[in-house]
């Protein structure tokens, strides 16, 4: 939580002027600005500014300012690295069609304002980050956050039917990938496999995922990864802009629309706003053969930002709610493992439905609602201090399919499990000034307190939790060099209180542990460059993994909990390579990580006996697991505006201790497109039509006799897409995508989807995506 | 401008009070007495003509879980003999008891009790009441045992809101107990 400040800084060559001087051949332009952090508006001071392909790098002056002098007019691309910002870059056009402007007085040389914004990341810049926004980012909306993340190499799902997804990063997922919403720890009830993220994807104008274990940055739990939920800067000072989105899926007849206003205001000078509303309706799913009845979804979220900047001094205040309700199957329920395996017998759904919007039981709804206030203040100095305030309410209400038999107690309408977990989390970071403009670091703070209230069938206690975590990194920054090594205390208490024979039963833990990082990147040339990275991080065992005890309907299994589970440790290595050249790129990554104490459900030998019968018997236990694989991304334009990509996500994950495999690991799968991109006609832009196919091969890798069902089978999956900009005006323009998925309609199970045991995922599914800008 | 500043801060203490408040969770937890369970099954065959009474339970007061199962007894019944069936429900973990019994037979329309017998011959159950829609319940029937011999008695529960049919299939299960049964 230390690290909320950074994911939220962005900055921008603000005030940057391209300025030329032709005297035609004579190499006599320059290029100058200043460099700006973004959020907090203050010059930014030895930030690197160099012209790709040349090596008159120049470095920012006290004021942030820089000069490239004696370029021969022609096209460019400029670049910035600063330490702890990723780099960025700009073309700029110094060509001939320019000289008219070239001839000006040099006070007069404004070409235009070329604002270059970068982001101030807070990922160690030594492992991968990927970063999906724009039009990447578009192509992804109206669907759930897990799902907009699938995209990445590396990066899979796990999933309870269509409309609950979460990410899984490296094979890793749950309590043990960890997301950043707006800078702040995102607490709901993330040790449920069916308990998505709470976050409405539309907030954010950037979604990144940090792969590998990243305890140093964002404190314990983040063994698996990373992922940033990030909105855009406020507008401060600037005129009202906005955008509404339109996205109609022809599968659930699902119509999602969402708007966002955002501006400064006249009369107040530095001053930002934003507001910003999504609505989202769905009805039943169809497979290529059949409804699954009772899969509707509903989804209200509505979030609010405003922002005061004056001099070194800054304020920002947030607020969202989510608020969602998610049918779910009713085919699903089962009671006994008589019942799975007679579904299982059928090969389909005993439960035949049509198309319906209604969401009636078994369903789940939850609400989620962000309270923020970050304040900021540079020094003269160089030196900055930050404090983030942040308060979450995390309300989830799970509906059985049956009703109470007791007819008075079924007119509550109750919902059968009910978790409201409140979390206040306080974060102050101090980043000193960089030391001879090569070397800057920040030393933080940062606290959270919870509390879980559970009313309903026993399934997780009542608990309160203080977690408190100290960290220090420091980053070395040349032209060719990047190192940077850190280290962070977590220490955590939790109390438990449940009910046992009527009687109240408290538990206490304590939980301390460091994490460390030590990475490297070296830029060899501007094409190619190499990172290494070595990082630990653990987690404690998460009440459930605790306190289980009882039947796990979904998964027709005993689960029992242990409340003698210790703390897992990861230690993550990664490397990896990356070269692009003018029409082609490629990007490979290698990793091992290794947890000791790995928490899993372990298979006992005997059933238990319930009064629903057997059920097989699993629990929580530990061991040594390592977790292998490799990430490959490439792209190559082989014909002119025609491009081919792929990527390949393969994971072999091994349980030390016990020389076997571990179950729910996600296949390895393979990505490919084509793409071909149109060329710009008058007013209509950025056309491209692209087809895809992505391969999911057969988990092969499972222990023996551990499920009902053996892994589906391997998959071919086809889809297409298409997309134009038109633009109507200076200040209006109008994007169109069409996306089609599944485009054969394919019968097809996946591993790591939980109702494989009962129905085929989902069939084919059309959209069409509107987004309409204006005042941009 | 010091005014605004002042302001600031002060805005800024009153959103820190915003954020601090503390509970104690351990303060409100309680028994969930909401939560229905079936914590024992009771099976009592009367033999016809006779006020013979044997009765054969599964127990386990404190539902899944926790401690086993307290009681499971075999059911053992003489061959060639016609009983009445009629079986019991309990929720043992409330107090008072609840009688689960009641509340199926007040919505008999989505219940269906189903006796399976391993080997099949062993026993033969006819059902002895029916729903409003005319569909067997199971709450009450008859059992004819066969000739000697030792297998197994399945006793379902099916809840089946909304699509009792008379079949077993729709629903799933309440319960699932497989009864060791001797017929000597």
């Amino acid at each position: 939580m230390l690290f909320v400040r950074n994911s939220l800084l962005t900055f921008l060559l603000a005030l940057s002027w391209i300025a030329a001087i032709g005297q035609q051949p004579a190499c006599e332009c320059f290029v100058k600005g200043v460099v700006k952090d973004r959020h907090t508006g203050q010059p930014i001071i030895g930030a690197t500014v160099l012209i790709v392909g040349q090596s008159n790098g120049v470095f920012t002056d006290e004021n942030g300012r820089y000069e490239l002098r004696n370029l021969c007019p022609g096209n460019y691309t400029l670049e910035c690295r600063i330490i702890g910002y990723s780099p960025f870059q700009q073309k700029i056009d110094l060509t001939a069609g320019h000289e008219e402007n070239f001839n000006l007085l040099e006070q007069e040389v404004h070409l235009k304002d070329v604002e270059i914004t970068a982001h101030r990341t807070d990922a160690p810049s030594s492992q991968p980050l990927t970063t999906i926004s724009g039009a990447d980012l578009d192509k992804t909306r109206g669907q759930t956050l897990g799902e907009s993340l699938k995209g990445v190499t590396g990066v899979t799902t796990l999933q309870t039917g269509s409309s609950i997804a979460k990410p899984v990063i490296h094979g890793l997922h749950s309590n043990r990938v960890l997301i950043m919403n707006n800078g702040i720890r995102q607490e709901g009830q993330q040790w449920g496999s069916e308990h998505a993220p709470e976050i409405d994807p539309f907030i954010a104008t950037r979604i990144s995922v940090v792969k590998g274990a990243a305890g140093v940055r964002y404190g314990s739990d983040a063994i698996g990864g990373v992922i940033l939920v990030e909105p855009e800067e406020l507008p401060v000072d600037r005129p009202i802009t906005g955008e509404l989105n339109a996205v109609g899926f022809s599968n659930g007849r699902q119509g999602v629309m969402s708007g966002t206003v955002q501006g400064g205001l006249n009369f107040v000078k530095g001053f930002g706003w934003r507001a910003q509303g999504t609505i989202k309706r769905g009805g039943n799913i169809r497979t290529p053969n059949y409804f699954l009845g009772n899969t509707g979804i509903s989804e209200n979220n509505f979030s609010l930002a405003a922002g005061y900047r004056r001099k070194g001094l800054g304020i920002d205040v947030f607020y969202s709610r989510f608020d969602t309700q998610i049918g779910i199957f009713s085919g699903s329920h089962i009671g006994s493992v008589t019942d799975l395996l007679n579904v299982i017998k059928n090969g389909e759904p005993f439960v035949k439905s049509g198309f319906s919007y209604a969401i009636n039981r078994p369903n789940q709804n939850a609400t989620h609602e962000l309270l923020k206030a970050e304040t900021h203040y540079h020094f003269n100095d160089g030196n900055r201090l930050q404090w983030t305030i942040a308060r979450q309410y995390n309300n989830r209400n799970e509906f059985d399919l049956h009703r109470p038999r007791n007819d008075s107690i079924a007119a509550l309408n109750h919902p059968e499990l009910t978790f409201k977990l409140t979390s206040l989390t306080n974060d102050v970071v101090w980043d000193h000034k960089p030391i001879a403009g090569k070397i800057s670091g920040q030393v933080g703070v940062s606290t959270l307190y919870q509390y879980n209230l559970m009313s309903g069938r026993p399934l997780i206690p009542n608990f309160n939790q203080f977690n408190i975590g100290l960290f220090w990194i420091e980053r070395y920054v040349t032209s060719k060099w990047e190192l940077e090594a850190g280290l962070h205390y977590d220490y955590r208490t939790l109390k438990t209180y449940r009910i046992v024979n009527r009687e109240k039963i408290a538990d206490h833990f304590d939980f301390g542990n460091f994490s460390g990082t030590a990475g490297a990147t070296r830029n060899f040339s501007e094409r190619f460059s190499a990172r290494v990275n070595l990082g630990t991080a653990w987690r404690a065992p998460n009440v459930s993994e605790l306190f289980s005890d009882g039947v796990h309907h979904g998964a027709a299994a005993y689960e029992k909990g242990d409340a003698t589970l210790q703390p897992e440790k990861a230690l993550n290595s990664i490397a990896s390579v990356k070269y692009a050249a003018p029409g082609w790129s490629v990007e490979v990554g290698g990793y091992y990580n290794y947890i000791f104490d790995f928490i899993y459900l372990k298979p006992q030998p005997e059933p238990i006996l319930t009064i629903r019968g057997a059920f097989p018997y699993f629990k929580y236990t530990q061991t040594d697991a390592s977790f292998k694989g490799i990430d490959i991304s490439g792209s190559w334009e082989f014909v002119k505006r025609t491009t081919i990509s792929s990527k390949l996500t393969y994971l072999r994950v091994y349980d030390e201790r016990n020389d076997g495999y571990l179950v729910m690991i996600p296949p390895n799968r393979l990505d490919n497109a084509l793409k071909y991109q149109l060329a710009d006609r008058g007013k209509w832009k950025d056309g491209f039509i692209s087809i895809g196919n992505l391969l999911v091969a057969e988990q092969k890798r499972v222990p023996p006799n551990s499920d009902f069902l053996t892994p589906p089978k391997a998959y071919s999956l086809w889809s297409l897409q298409a997309g134009t900009t038109l633009k109507v005006s200076e200040k209006q323009q109008l994007e169109i995508g069409i996306n089609v998925q599944n485009l054969f309609n394919t019968v097809y199970r996946d591993y790591l989807n939980r109702f494989r045991y009962y129905a085929d995922d989902m069939g084919r599914n059309a959209s069409l995506r509107l987004k309409w800008k204006f005042g941009a | 401008m010091k005014m605004n500043r002042k302001l600031t801060w002060m805005l800024l203490a009153a959103m820190t009070m915003a954020f601090v408040q503390c509970k104690d969770s351990g303060d409100e937890v309680e028994p969930d007495d909401e939560n229905e369970l079936i914590t024992s099954v009771t099976l009592k065959f009367t033999e016809q003509g006779t006020s013979n009474v044997s009765t054969f339970s599964y127990k386990d007061p404190d539902g899944d879980g926790g401690n086993a199962p307290t009681k499971f007894d075999t059911i053992s019944l003489k061959p060639n003999t016609t009983y009445t069936l009629a079986i019991e429900l309990l929720d043992e973990s409330k107090s008072p008891v609840d009688d689960i019994t009641k509340e199926v037979e007040e919505e008999s329309y989505e219940h269906l009790f189903v006796y399976t017998p391993t080997p099949a011959a062993l026993l033969t159950y006819t059902y002895g009441d029916k729903d409003k829609n005319n569909y067997p319940i199971g709450l009450t029937g008859s059992a004819k045992t066969g000739a000697v011999g030792d297998g197994k008695l399945k006793v379902q529960l099916r809840h089946q809101p909304g699509a009792k049919n008379g079949t077993p299939t729709p629903g799933s299960d309440d319960v699932n107990l497989d009864f060791i049964l001797k017929v000597k």
